[in-house]
């Protein structure tokens, strides 16, 4: 089933190419529209658009280092009933981990939607991104891919990368239905595309493009590549526990939280419709902020900002795809990626759950087993 | 609550009493359950483990819908139901009348410890000093005279055992609560008179009596004794028979002329006992004869007394009567007993195993041997003891040994190790219910696991270590001598001590075991009107029978007492609660000062002021003692006077007080959930903090729960009263009967052009009962029935629905659709006997199933007197993968076949090739009746089965040969046989669509599959929907009938209500904060939700919510919440709850 093509590149201009590869998609009968990464007519952050105009794909731009937020629940806007027509997006594997799980949450549906994903380069922090584009103009986004695509696979990653970037090791695009392969190829003259799903390969024949076999080098370049971030996240596991365990130091690490609530608005896989901070549950009444106080001698407000957190973490942690974005999201830069990802690896190996990467796969908490961490509950 | 004006009255509160109870107590009627011990479970108080799960799971039988009616915690601590009056210590003593209008006399035991005034703390019997052998872990510990029936029950009064007590009174001096009363104090008031002309017969008698704190007078004549009870009150006169001038008699007959109620027991010698026999009938209670046994003496004087001080006994109408008085084991000792028990003390029951291994047995748990406190590593079980026996009597099967035996053995495993060794001695391992098989399979790959097929001759002492060695024939014919640690002996079942007396006062009659016997089609009647048998007390059923057999007699009982007609359903009795909806908590709490265990003065300013931190709290009461009388008449008082819309108590034990709650709750109008009980842990271990900081914090807790309690009134389904049956089957038919004759509409669908199913070519039982006649007389009776609509030729075509209100489509014998609304459905779509390809069925005629023979014989198709041999084979394709299950049916039906041909040509040959012959209860005894007409068995290995040839020859003279070998002499054998008759078993015909039209989950091999197969094993999982018959798993139709009352029994409790309401607590969508992610519904245990697609909302059904919580907990932001376990509750209890432990008040400083 797993087909592949290639793409000549001409004039060496990758954007140039992908443009083209997307209005082919739109042309096939396979997708109707499509919602990819463009520069808006007017300001310099690339967002998420639909379109079915072949002409507006000229402001597509899916190698710039944006990363304004996690595309996973605009997807799901567009599926979550049948809209009408095929969809095709383009996801970065973290965006399509999210959507993965989003799915199984009935957030989002593939039923009309045909996957698009690419090896990922990477993204910066949303303010780093706009200083980039202020400093380099329109040559930003080439600028950038020439020299990731530059770059060795086992060296560290470029320190302009937002943080979850820098130590994500899940950088090519499982689950899409067909992907765009840059990593181990000559990329100055071809790309190649491969399909991942029947549906992804229905495209490839519609496009009717040569045939290609990825070569052996692209193997070896991943393997490297995932070496290098398996390392370094291993690495960043080890800091984050160490500064993170006790709840004195959890207390330190979450200091400057101020309960925006951000990081869940950002959150590609918090999908209440309103989490359960902002309900009456925690509209404390005000004798029992007196009753705290005389307690515990002294309360800090706004109270329950840890309790948020580790909340969070209770609900959300088995479901967490790493993307960063709770970290893009905060106003006083509290690492929250690192401490999410940390305990997010602990948990989804306990229920040997790593999420985003099966969609069959049911989401532990709705399965119940009599017989499992009987350690923990004490039965057996 | 609704209410039926009949009453029930059912005896025996052990599993199936309970069952019966609780059926008929949810459809609305009263229920009087009574029980002669003192505590209620029977026998399952003290087993902890039940197989194939090994936990309990008893709570899974308390009510499901309209849950707050009753009580809803461990159901192996209690039980309370608003119409179920339970009487624990009381006897049924006499019976009159008819159905409908019997009249009852109810003996309550009189009690010595005032169960309201008792808090369990247990002083009393540390001082007590008298041990005796502790019944309740069958004699393997000591307990005092004082002591509690039961570890764990609640509430958990402390009773004195009359005969242990030597009236030493410490008890009485130590009781924090005085709720001890001593009857000896009373004794002193209780006079007696002693007539006798001989004065050393005088003396020696008073100095007795005196001894046992009686007050005693005497006289030497009968003319003294008249005018001594013309002066005083006398409880008792014990009278010479012989004396000089007014003899005993005539002082009899004119003592009751002056004293008509006194008790008067003759005194006589040998000579003068037909006189005293004669006395009883002037009316002596009884005669003593010389010269006296204070041994005999002593205890009825002491029974005469406190039947004197019991309540008189109670006399009720009630309309129908349900005997759950259960089974008792048999005891070795009183047999020939080579098995050494009571010899060897490392021989011991089943039962005293099951309290060995309980975490509240003598040892806590551990396994080791009780005699020596040594480990046992290498643990026997004896099956057949004191069953299949006829030595003993017992030419029957106990039916749940060979289950208790394996799942003991398991336990042993899990208590002592992998590595112990286990091994069971049996004839057959019986193994006949649905998941037995595969159960008996898992135990058998255990490790260590062994079992052997023999009867162990004889258990005797190890001459030096004493251990139990056991003599055995080995599978080489040998005697083999091996040694154990520990034997278990699998006692098998008798009937309930008393059985007798009950059958002679209730007219009812005992089979020739001395059972209950039931009319043999119809299998919970007895041959009194209006009395019916319960669960195992007619014989050796299993829990999951029990059960069926409990719910089965409740249905017949409820059809006894109404009047058919649905016109004794009255209407919902409701309280009108004042509407406090709205309004801000303003809450009284109620604190119980528990003798000054918490000092009013000391502590209760303290308390207060720390309460009324909290502006909700209006008013703090306190109130000493509020477990009495008193204490709670001044709380009902306080709580009366003034308007509060939330009243805390905070006591000991909060079970205690939910009926008291329910009748504060009508007392002033609140809504009983607006009231709460907080245990303030006063009476608790010595770790907790010291008061008032515990009882503080629970206060806080509990006022956190109430002030975030929901005010609306509960939600409510309606319900359609009527029924469907799918399946036109003896069950099906059965429970449509059930459901018509209570007076509720069912409509009975059948794919078949007609009713009967499997009916229609079964010819007898076992037992000889003509199945076409029953047939005939039950298809009429539904066709003519008028709340019965038959619709045969008819399937189901889909539907949709929840309890109380599905709706379901039926296509017609001419292809017309119509929908039905019913309110509770049952599936009753049968089996049929398994197709096979095995031992050449096929290839001739002379190889047939069970069921051609029956036929056969039936048609003379098949005449016995032209067989000269006959050859049968079990278990074909059955109990081994993929049909890896019993199928029941098959042995007995062999056996019948067996028996119809020997009748009738006793030359015949007939050969059984078998496994194990599945022959439970009293189907055994044609089995022993088999055997005596000379069929002969011969088992088989399945791993080396019979094998069959079959030679040509003619069409119809082929001749077959089957092949075997003879276990004992390991001889080949081949019989070369005219007929072959394969038992080739059920298997079930529910088709996958239909099932899931009414969401029932099927098992492996296509039967219904129950929410339980112990505790609920009629109902789906999903409320409202039922099943009965070959459906649920294979069985006899008269089996099937049972289940069929069974299920109607079930749905009666939906189907006889107008309206279902929600139990506390239970779950709601809060539907601005819902996601639509639907964990939930996937979560959700008891279906109680799904997607309305139509409002694209999730829905609960709340009458099928259980409020678990399941949904709340995988819900993360509260889209998904429990009235009464909100987030704020919990996190204010939690908070409450934890600063106890922060740091003990400040009592000093008073800064609170």
């Amino acid at each position: 089933m797993a087909t592949c093509v290639k793409l000549k590149v001409n004039g060496k201009d990758l954007i140039a190419t992908l443009q083209e590869f997307y209005r082919s998609v739109v042309a096939s009968p396979m997708a109707d529209q499509i919602l990819a990464p463009m520069l808006p007519a007017n300001g310099s952050m690339v967002m998420p658009t639909l379109t079915e105009d072949p002409d507006m794909l000229a402001a597509a731009d899916p190698l710039a280092p944006s990363f304004p937020l996690n595309s996973a629940k605009m997807v799901c806007r567009l599926t979550r009933t049948d809209p009408g027509g095929e969809i095709a997006a383009v996801m970065r594997p973290c965006e399509i981990r999210a959507f993965v799980e989003l799915v199984k949450l009935k957030q989002g549906s593939f039923d009309r939607l045909l996957i698009i994903g690419m090896d990922c380069l990477g993204a910066f922090r949303n303010r780093d991104y706009l200083k980039f584009v202020a400093t380099n103009g329109k040559d930003s986004s080439r600028q950038f891919y020439s020299q990731a695509l530059a770059a060795k696979p086992d060296a560290d990653p470029s320190d302009q990368l937002a943080p979850a970037c820098r130590f994500c090791d899940q950088p090519t695009a499982a689950n899409a239905d067909v992907v765009v392969a840059l990593w181990g190829l000559d990329c100055e003259q071809e790309i190649m595309i491969y399909s991942q799903s029947d549906k992804g390969a229905r495209l490839l024949e519609a496009l009717n493009l040569e045939t290609a076999s990825l070569p052996d080098a692209r193997e070896r370049y991943l393997q490297s590549l995932t070496d290098k971030r398996k390392q370094l996240r291993q690495q960043m596991y080890a800091d984050t526990t160490a500064a993170t365990g006790g709840i004195d130091k959890l207390g330190a690490y979450f200091c400057a939280c101020v309960n925006c609530y951000n990081c869940r608005v950002a959150c590609p896989v918090c999908y209440c419709r309103e989490c359960v901070f902002v309900t009456d549950a925690f509209d404390h009444e005000p004798s029992r902020y007196m009753a705290w106080a005389r307690r515990k001698k002294a309360v800090k407000m706004p109270t329950d900002t840890i309790f948020y957190h580790l909340t969070r973490l209770a609900h959300m942690s088995l479901a967490c795809v790493g993307c960063g974005q709770c970290s893009n999201a905060c106003p006083n830069d509290i690492p929250l990626a690192e401490f999410f990802c940390t305990v997010a690896a602990d948990t989804q190996k306990a229920f040997d759950y790593p999420a985003g990467s099966d969609p069959r796969a049911k989401p532990p908490l709705t399965e119940f087993r009599e017989d499992e961490f009987s350690e923990i509950v004490g039965i057996d | 609550m609704k209410t039926n004006s009949s009453k029930a009255l059912v005896v025996g509160a052990g599993i199936s009493g309970i069952r019966s109870a609780l059926d008929l107590a949810e459809s609305g009627h009263q229920v009087i359950l009574i029980d002669r011990s003192l505590h209620m479970g029977g026998i399952l108080s003290r087993l902890d483990y039940q197989f194939p799960t090994n936990h309990c799971g008893m709570c899974k039988m308390l009510p499901l819908v309209e849950r707050d009616s009753g009580s809803q915690f461990c159901l192996r601590k209690g039980l309370f139901h608003d119409n179920i009056e339970l009487r624990l210590g009381c006897e049924l003593t006499s019976v009159s009348g008819k159905p409908g209008e019997f009249s009852v006399t109810l003996r309550q035991a009189p009690t010595q410890v005032d169960p309201d005034l008792c808090t369990g703390c247990g002083i009393c019997s540390q001082v007590c000093p008298v041990e005796v052998p502790d019944d309740f872990n069958a004699g393997l510990a000591t307990r005092k005279a004082i002591y509690l029936p039961l570890p764990h029950a609640v509430p958990n009064p402390y009773v004195i055992d009359p005969a242990a007590c030597d009236h030493c009174g410490k008890c009485l001096q130590v009781c924090p609560t005085g709720a001890i009363n001593l009857s000896d104090q009373q004794r002193g008031n209780f006079l007696i008179l002693v007539v006798d002309d001989e004065p050393a017969v005088r003396d020696s008698l008073k100095e007795w009596l005196v001894d046992e704190g009686f007050a005693v007078d005497m006289a030497e004549s009968g003319r003294q004794a008249l005018e001594m009870l013309r002066d005083k009150d006398y409880g008792l006169m014990l009278t010479d028979i012989k004396m000089p001038g007014m003899d005993g008699v005539e002082l009899l007959q004119r003592a009751k002329q002056v004293r008509p109620e006194l008790t008067v027991v003759m005194m006589t010698a040998y000579a003068t006992v037909e006189t005293a026999v004669e006395a009883m009938k002037e009316g002596a209670f009884d005669y003593l004869m010389k010269p006296f046994d204070p041994a005999r003496m002593i205890p009825m004087v002491v029974r005469i007394f406190e039947d004197r001080m019991a309540a008189r006994d109670l006399e009720i109408g009630v309309g129908a009567i349900v005997l759950a008085c259960g089974t008792d084991y048999f005891n070795p000792a009183e047999s020939k007993n080579t098995l050494g028990y009571g010899i060897c003390p490392h021989v011991i029951t089943g039962i005293e195993f099951e309290r060995l291994v309980s975490g509240t047995g003598p040892t806590a748990g551990r396994l080791v041997r009780p005699a020596d406190g040594k480990p046992a590593r290498k643990i026997a079980w004896l099956q057949c003891v004191g069953s299949r026996d006829l030595q003993t009597n017992t030419d029957y099967c106990s039916s749940v040994c060979c289950m208790y035996a394996v799942k003991e053995a398991l336990l042993a495993g899990e208590k002592a190790g992998e590595d112990v060794e286990t091994a069971i001695f049996y004839m057959d391992m019986r193994a006949f219910g649905l998941p037995f098989q595969r159960y008996l399979d898992e135990a058998a790959a255990r490790p260590g696991m062994r079992f052997e097929r023999t009867r162990v001759h004889s258990v005797t002492p190890h001459p030096e270590s004493g251990s139990p060695v056991l003599t055995y024939m080995g599978t080489d014919g040998k005697l083999v001598d091996e040694t154990f640690d520990l034997v278990v002996l699998s006692v098998g079942q008798r009937p309930a001590r008393r059985t007798e007396q009950l059958a002679e006062m209730t007219g009812c009659k005992l089979n020739q075991w001395g059972f209950p016997a039931t009319a043999p089609l119809d299998p919970v009647s007895t041959d009194r009107p209006g009395i019916f048998v319960s669960g195992s007390a007619s014989g050796l059923k299993d829990i999951s029978e029990s059960v069926i057999f409990a719910s089965a007699a409740a249905a017949r009982a409820a059809v006894a007492m109404g009047g058919g007609d649905g016109s004794s359903e009255t209407d919902d009795k409701e309280t009108a609660y004042r509407d406090v909806s709205g309004r801000r908590p303003k809450i009284m709490a109620i604190v119980c000062t528990c003798g000054q265990r918490l000092s009013t003065d000391r502590d209760g300013p303290l308390v207060e002021k720390r309460l009324k931190t909290d502006p909700a709290v209006g008013e703090v009461v306190f109130v000493d003692r509020l477990c009495t009388a008193g204490g709670w008449q001044k709380a009902q008082e306080a709580a009366a006077a003034k308007d509060f819309n939330r009243i805390l108590v905070g006591a000991c034990h909060p079970y205690l007080f939910v009926k008291k709650i329910k009748a504060l709750s009508a007392a002033i109008r609140l809504a009983p959930h607006l009231i709460d009980a907080v245990d303030l842990g006063l009476t608790g271990p010595d770790s907790s903090p010291p008061a008032p900081a515990l009882p503080v914090a629970r206060l806080q807790a509990g006022l956190a729960r109430l002030k975030a309690a929901v005010v609306d009134r509960l939600p409510e389904v309606e319900v359609a009263a009527t029924a469907l049956v799918v399946g036109g089957g003896v069950a099906g038919m059965q429970a449509a009967l059930t459901m018509a004759e209570r007076g509720h509409r069912v409509t009975l669908v059948e794919k078949s052009d007609r009713l009967g199913g499997n009916l229609d070519w079964l010819q007898t039982t076992i037992d000889g009962q003509d199945l076409q006649d029953l047939c005939r007389t039950m298809v009429s009776e539904v066709e003519s029935h008028p709340n019965i609509k038959t619709m045969t030729g008819s399937g189901i075509v889909g539907g949709y629905g929840q309890v109380g209100s599905f709706f379901t489509t039926i296509r017609g014998p001419d292809g017309e659709i119509s929908t039905l609304e019913h309110g509770v459905a049952i599936l009753a779509t049968g089996g049929r006997e398994a197709t096979t390809t095995a031992y050449g069925y096929g290839s001739s005629d002379r190889i047939i199933t069970q069921r051609r023979l029956e036929q056969a014989l039936a048609d003379t198709s098949i005449k016995p007197a032209g067989l000269e041999t006959v050859v049968m084979i079990q278990c074909v394709d059955s109990r081994r993968k993929p049909r890896n299950y019993c199928s029941r049916v098959c042995c007995p039906t062999t056996i019948k076949h067996c028996l119809k041909i020997k009748q009738q040509n006793p030359e015949t040959a007939v050969y059984v090739l078998y496994r194990d012959i599945m022959t439970p209860g009293f189907m055994e005894t044609y089995f022993t009746a088999a055997r005596r007409a000379g069929v002969i068995f011969i088992p088989y290995d399945p791993e080396n089965r019979p094998e069959v040839e079959v030679a040509d020859g003619e069409k119809g003279a082929e001749s077959v040969k089957v092949n075997c070998t003879d276990p004992v002499s390991g001889l080949k054998l081949t019989i070369e046989t005219d007929l072959l008759v394969l038992a080739t078993g059920i298997v079930p015909r529910l088709p996958a669509e239909l099932a899931a039209t009414f969401g029932v989950d099927v098992d492996e091999h296509g039967f219904f599959r129950p929410a339980d197969s112990k505790w609920r094993p009629v109902d789906a999982l999903k409320e409202g929907v039922f099943a009965c018959g070959i459906c649920l798993g294979p069985r006899a139709a008269v089996e099937s009938m049972a289940t069929g009352q069974a299920a109607a029994s079930r749905a009666l409790r939906i189907i006889s209500r107008r309206r279902i309401s929600s139990g506390h607590p239970v779950a709601q969508v809060r539907y601005s904060l819902c996601a639509l992610c639907e964990r939930c519904i996937e979560a959700c245990p008891y279906r109680a939700r799904m997607l309305d697609t139509d409002r694209t909302k999730v829905v609960v059904n709340t009458a099928m919510c259980q409020g678990c919580g399941t949904c709340a907990a995988v819900c993360p932001n509260g889209a998904s919440v429990i009235n009464g376990y909100l987030r704020q509750q919990m996190f204010e209890t939690i908070d409450a709850l934890t600063q106890a432990f922060d740091e003990p008040l400040d009592l000093e400083a008073g800064k609170v």
